[in-house]
């Protein structure tokens, strides 16, 4: 098993959201709930921290289902202010992703509660608010979503992880259960199933024509940008 | 030599730790009402759990993922909760139904009621579970369970018309007195039995607890397609034995005493003695099972440390939920209910909870990422899509058919 960040980049939804966290010392941290993104003035995406705990998890239920719960989460203990801050793994001790995340760190008394100014600040967002949201795009259809995020970047070389790319179109953040990556996915039949319920879904890189605006909950695709297919 | 116990230990625990409470009670009310009709669901049932036992395994031992990590990282927390709410409740019941199982059998040797001996099982499992080591739960409970192999002799003692029990094969020989409704529902009932989600939860885990790596997949196939099957065996011996005794006389099988009545009337007091030993390992492993999957799947879902492996201190979530679970499952029990409705109510629901296990198992069974060189081949990939079709049909089916035939009273 080769590390996915070493290939060809990897899906932020497919291949962090909801993996394992291993310490240096081979011990369980905790889940991906979810991934901390710095949005650039220049556009980009990067992330920058892995969130763990309910307060990073119950959002990712909808805007509904997920609001409830995180209000009911923070009436567990309502005196605390920290009660809906989720705990912090910075990036840059991410030292692999495969089927798990590696960290060079060991797991002993390494999360620590997110500050408030940071939760606050506006240059951040979340993977789980990004994914799902609507997409104003001529070319595609009305209902498409962002569907995943696509990024490079290899722990210990020169560069950091960034966005890419996203994954947008019509159907359900992590439907796509990865068969728009493998070559030869399986079995046939899933495969072709899945394949056409995504068949309008498309790759588009960041860059000029795609604006992410994520404080109006949207992100607008011009004409200048290009579409590629999913596979291929 | 050492290579070859290890394997013959695991083929024999395999044999003796499929059959558990739902197995029992359903195998023999089918046979006493069904004949031997339904004999051909036990054996899809049994290829269903070797394919999806055999994925799991393999994940287990090359990615080191159980099957509830798999769950959340691929069907996502939404869909994944709904999944853990589901196959909880599941595996509560059956939980439950295992703890009043065991209560039954030490019922049938000590003439106490059943729910005087409740509270104690419930305090041995918890024990159990916090300080036995997991292979020590494993063999010893699952080679005691062989006991239940007096099934398979009691049905040859027994002496039936072979040529008749063999051509009760065929579904058209059901018996005219039931409907085709009630066939079904039971139908749905075996399959259920056979491939319930805490099966793969256990099998999984377990092979992440004792640190399984891809040299260990040959002794993992071996325990998978020779022990369940051999494990499925016994399960259609109890049916064959309530078919040959009851289903003429029309008699019902409603508690745990009938299901062992054959061995007794075969095989005297020596037979019974051994099958009720049979009947404490097998709902006493499995209880010690279930109790551990409520564990695995929450530690799993959430991301927090589990197992046995580690120790309690390091896992404090872990063991916390299980002795939660233990006293709920004592707590329901001491309620009254009768364990053998509960048995009946886990196995239809345990049908309906099926796809949304079984389907991530397949996907990432196929995703090199996890599995590098060993993913599916065609064989495991057809077998997965067509028992995908299946659990479904079966899942979507349950609920209607337990509704129209009154839980197959009707």
């Amino acid at each position: 098993m080769g590390s996915l960040a070493e290939r060809e980049g990897y899906d932020v939804g497919l291949h962090l959201l909801d993996r394992q966290i291993i310490g240096s010392d081979d011990r369980l941290i905790g889940k991906v709930d979810d991934v901390e993104l710095l949005l650039d003035d220049d556009g980009s995406l990067v992330p920058t921290a892995l969130l763990v705990g309910l307060p990073a998890l119950l959002p990712r239920f909808g805007r509904h289902l997920g609001a409830r719960l995180s209000g009911a989460h923070r009436l567990v203990r309502a005196a605390a202010a920290d009660q809906a801050l989720p705990l912090v793994v910075g990036f840059d001790i991410v030292d692999d992703v495969s089927s798990e995340v590696r960290l060079s760190e060991p797991a002993y008394g390494l999360l620590h509660r997110m500050s408030h100014e940071r939760a606050q600040d506006p240059r951040r967002c979340r993977v789980g608010s990004l994914l799902g949201t609507p997409v104003r795009c001529d070319a595609l259809p009305r209902r498409s979503k962002v569907l995943d995020l696509r990024l490079v970047g290899a722990p210990g070389q020169p560069g950091e992880h960034r966005v890419t790319a996203l994954l947008v179109g019509p159907g359900r953040p992590g439907a796509l259960f990865g068969y728009d990556r493998s070559s030869e996915p399986g079995p046939a039949v899933v495969a072709a199933v899945i394949q056409w319920l995504h068949r309008h879904a498309r790759v588009v890189e960041l860059g000029p024509g795609v604006d992410v605006d994520h404080e109006a909950g949207e992100v607008r695709i011009g004409p200048e940008a290009s579409l590629e297919p999913l596979r291929g | 030599m050492k290579r070859y116990f290890a394997v013959l230990l695991g083929i024999l625990t395999a044999i003796g730790g499929f059959v558990d409470i739902g197995d029992l009670v359903t195998n023999a009310q089918v046979g006493a009402r069904l004949g031997m009709s339904l004999v051909w669901v036990v054996v899809l049932g049994v290829v269903g759990i070797c394919v999806f036992a055999e994925m799991s395994g393999r994940i287990a031992a090359v990615s080191h993922r159980a099957t509830f990590d798999l769950v959340r990282e691929r069907l996502g927390p939404g869909m994944g909760l709904l999944n853990l709410v589901g196959s909880m409740l599941v595996t509560m019941l059956t939980f439950i139904a295992e703890i009043g199982g065991v209560a039954l059998a030490l019922q049938l040797v000590s003439s106490l009621h059943h729910l005087l001996i409740v509270p104690f099982v419930a305090v041995a499992v918890w024990i159990v579970l916090w300080r036995a080591k997991f292979s020590a739960i494993e063999n010893v409970l699952g080679l005691m369970g062989l006991a239940l192999i007096a099934f398979a002799v009691a049905l040859w003692q027994l002496g039936p018309d072979w040529g008749e029990l063999v051509s009760g094969l065929s579904p058209a020989e059901k018996p005219g007195a039931e409907s085709w409704a009630t066939y079904a529902f039971f139908g749905v009932a075996l399959f259920g039995a056979a491939m319930t989600p805490y099966e793969v939860f256990f099998f999984s885990s377990g092979g992440v607890e004792e640190r399984w790596t891809s040299k260990d997949l040959g002794v993992m196939r071996a325990n998978v397609f020779i022990g369940f099957p051999l494990g499925g065996l016994l399960s259609v011996a109890i049916a064959g034995c309530a078919a040959t005794l009851f289903l003429p006389q029309g008699i019902a099988v409603e508690t745990l005493g009938q299901v062992g009545l054959p061995v007794a009337v075969a095989l005297g007091k020596v037979g019974l003695a051994v099958v009720v030993l049979g009947f404490f390992a097998a709902t006493f492993g499995a209880a010690c099972e279930t109790g551990l999957s409520t564990g695995y799947s929450l530690a799993q879902y959430f991301g927090f440390p589990w197992g046995k492996f580690v120790r309690p201190k390091e896992a404090a979530g872990f063991h916390i939920i299980l002795l939660v679970t233990t006293v709920i499952a004592a707590g329901v029990l001491l309620t009254g209910v009768d364990p053998i409705m509960v048995t009946e109510i886990s196995v239809v629901f345990s049908a309906v909870a099926l796809p949304l296990t079984y389907f991530p198992i397949l996907v990432v069974a196929n995703d090199p990422d996890y599995l590098g060189e060993h993913v599916n081949g065609r064989l495991a990939n057809a077998l997965g899509v067509f028992y995908l079709v299946v659990l479904t049909v079966a899942a979507l089916a349950a609920i209607p058919l337990m509704v129209v035939t009154s839980m197959g009273q009707g």
